[in-house]
């Protein structure tokens, strides 16, 4: 990826590499022409003096004289006598060809003229070495050349500087936008530009992060109140069951039909008490009660808590503690991510398996018997399919649950499978 | 004994109220902040089951009314909350229990019965059942005056079923009592039946009628006259 400064700076280069290249004939054709006009200027003035000075000379040998003397000096003039019939029109021309003094082949502006003393017509021939058109073309080339280069240094130069000054506000924006967390609820707070553009682009960012907010709060809570909302209607019908299995003309078919009823009613009163658990700990301000807590012993009361699931299913369980673990964070929260833990590892174990916590200085490690491996990628995600085993009645919120809390605490949760053993381990 | 039902939802009330009637308890209904406000000012009760959302008021507000005028009824927050500071300050103002909604019906009325056992028997912490004795605060059962041995547990269904006479109780109502508050995330509640079976066990080896029934594919009764 290039940046956007040297995006730009490239076609610059180029158009102005074109111009310049375009400009390079374009001058030669300017000063060359100037050059010619000068010359032939300077040429038909040479002329005129010439005539009018001769002209002042009455006699004829002294202009003779004069003549043989310019003729000698002169270094490109050169005047003939001409016989009347002779006379020809003036013209002007370049061309080249060998020089004496420069002994090589030389470019020359000329103008042929004819000029009148006393009435006799001479052929006035003059001639100026101008510089050849390679040679001319050459050196604008060289000259546009170097203003190129500058130009280009120039440009990087002035990039490099812009870049720090004018784009240094922009290169915030992204920044900003990179450590934006939706479910912290902090809005984004972008430092002024004083550009018109970037203003904009801030405050369209602005806008729509204050929206996602918002929304993200609104849905949250959606879920907090809906749960809420169902909690009354859920405890009318456990009600309405307990009260319905003390009528004691119930057939043995009615009875069981109410069992089944029983069963999915507790199973949907789990499932919201789970959700309203889990939006409940999102929506709880982050600085909540933080209890000192030795985690050998809440490890120790919560197997004592699930004795009896342990027992009905015979799971020999073993423990493994190195030295004290204090942590630092709300107990009840605590409790329930190594509950959690605990009561997936006896769910999912095999009848008569094993289950062994281990705990070390900053790490709690749970693992138990298993068949297979996990799928690692939606384990941790609400009513994942992964927790949806053949077992069934799981509300699929439990490691959703045990994911929540280790984020608000900054742990770290993992999940491994090795030698037919579940390990899900916490580093604190 | 008279028991007052501070509840909006009338169905829940009056399920209430048809569960816990068969108890020899009188009932009545509260429904709004209003009506609650003029019974515990006229009247006396043994329990009042206090919901904390109310038409017209807060239950909290209902509970500082209480302890205002002194009020020594036994109360039993009923809520739909179920949050920690609710419980904390209901219970610091001076509420004897806290339930969260949804409950099971025995539930309720195993509380009210501690409830309401506590505030007459202040002294006396010995339940009697025909020839069963329970020392509440040495947790330990006689029968016929022969001490029988109980787990924590065993005592806990004993007093549960004690406290739920002649009433079908689901295995569920019994796991969810036994567990606590880690019972919704509990899935078997066979464990129910290895106490349940160990209890009635001692229970007729000590000489005990056999008041414990199984109710098959509904849990259990407890029958005493």
């Amino acid at each position: 990826m290039t940046k956007l400064l040297n995006k730009t700076v490239k076609p610059f280069a180029v158009f102005s590499l074109l111009i310049l290249a375009i400009s390079v004939p374009v001058y030669f054709f300017i000063v060359n022409n100037i050059w010619q006009e000068e010359l032939d200027e300077h040429h038909r003035i040479s002329a005129d003096k010439i005539e009018r000075e001769l002209n002042l000379l009455s006699d004829t040998t002294a202009i003779a004289e004069t003549v043989r003397q310019y003729n000698y000096l002169s270094a490109g003039g050169y005047i003939t006598p001409l016989k009347t019939k002779q006379a020809k029109t003036d013209s002007v021309y370049s061309h080249y060809r060998f020089d004496k003094y420069h002994n090589e082949e030389e470019r020359f502006r000329g103008l042929t003229y004819t000029l009148y003393i006393h009435g006799q017509p001479y052929l006035f021939t003059v001639e100026t070495n101008i510089e050849e058109s390679d040679e001319t073309v050459m050196a604008i080339a060289l000259v546009t050349l170097t203003f190129f280069l500058l130009l280009l240094v120039g440009i990087f130069y002035l990039n490099r500087r812009l870049s720090r000054t004018i784009w240094e506000p922009f290169y915030q924006t992204p920044e900003s936008l990179k450590s934006f967390n939706l479910s912290d609820g902090t809005e984004m707070h972008l430092s002024k530009t004083g550009i018109l553009e970037f203003e904009e682009l801030n405050a369209a960012i602005n806008k729509l992060t204050t929206r996602s907010i918002a929304v993200y709060k609104l849905q949250k809570e959606f879920t907090e109140n809906a749960s809420h909302e169902l909690q009354t209607p859920l405890a009318i019908l456990k009600s309405k069951i307990d009260v319905l299995l003390q009528d004691e003309t119930l057939s043995q078919e009615q009875v069981e039909r109410i069992a089944g009823l029983n069963a999915s009613l507790s199973r949907a009163i789990r499932l919201n008490k789970n959700l309203l658990l889990l939006s409940k700990i999102e929506n709880q301000p982050l600085e909540d009660i933080r209890e000192t807590i030795l985690l050998s012993d809440l490890v120790d009361e919560s197997l004592e808590f699930l004795y009896d699931q342990i027992k009905a299913k015979g799971i020999t369980v073993t423990k493994q503690y190195s030295g004290e673990v204090l942590i630092s964070a709300s107990t009840n929260l605590t409790e329930m991510v190594v509950l959690n833990l605990l009561l997936n590892a006896i769910k999912h174990n095999i009848e008569g398996g094993k289950l062994h916590v281990s705990l070390s200085a900053s790490t709690l490690t749970i693992s138990n018997s298993g068949a297979d491996s996990l799928k690692v990628d939606a384990l941790f995600k609400r009513f994942s399919s992964a927790s949806r085993t053949t077992t069934g009645g799981g509300s699929g919120l439990g490691l959703a649950i045990v994911k929540e809390i280790s984020q608000r605490y900054a742990w770290r949760v993992d999940y491994e499978f090795r030698e037919g053993l579940h390990f899900f381990s916490i580093r604190f | 004994m008279k028991l007052l039902i501070i509840e909006d939802e009338t169905d829940l009330a009056e399920d209430i109220v048809e569960y816990l009637s068969k108890e020899k308890y009188v009932c009545e209904i509260a429904a709004s902040f209003e009506q609650a406000l003029n019974k515990i000012t006229s009247y006396k009760y043994d329990c009042i089951l206090l919901d904390l959302m109310l038409p017209g008021g807060s239950g909290i507000a209902l509970l500082e009314e209480l302890k205002r005028q002194n009020n020594q009824d036994g109360v039993i927050i009923i809520s739909a909350k179920n949050s920690v500071e609710d419980k904390v300050k209901g219970l610091q103002i001076g509420a004897d229990d806290y339930l969260a909604k949804p409950f099971h019906l025995s539930e309720l009325a195993a509380r009210v019965y501690s409830v309401i056992r506590r505030k007459q028997f202040d002294s006396q912490n010995v339940l009697h059942a025909n020839e069963l004795q329970i020392d509440l605060l040495a947790k330990t059962v006689t029968v016929n005056g022969k001490p029988v041995t109980l787990t924590r547990k065993e005592l806990e269904l004993l007093l549960f079923f004690i406290g739920n006479k002649n009433r079908v109780i689901s295995k569920s109502a019994l796991a969810e009592h036994l567990s606590g508050d880690i019972a919704d995330m509990l899935e078997n509640h066979d464990f129910v039946y290895a106490h349940i079976k160990n209890l009635k066990k001692k229970l007729q080896e000590s000489g005990c009628d056999r008041y414990l029934k199984t109710v098959y594919g509904m849990g259990y009764k407890w029958e005493m006259p």
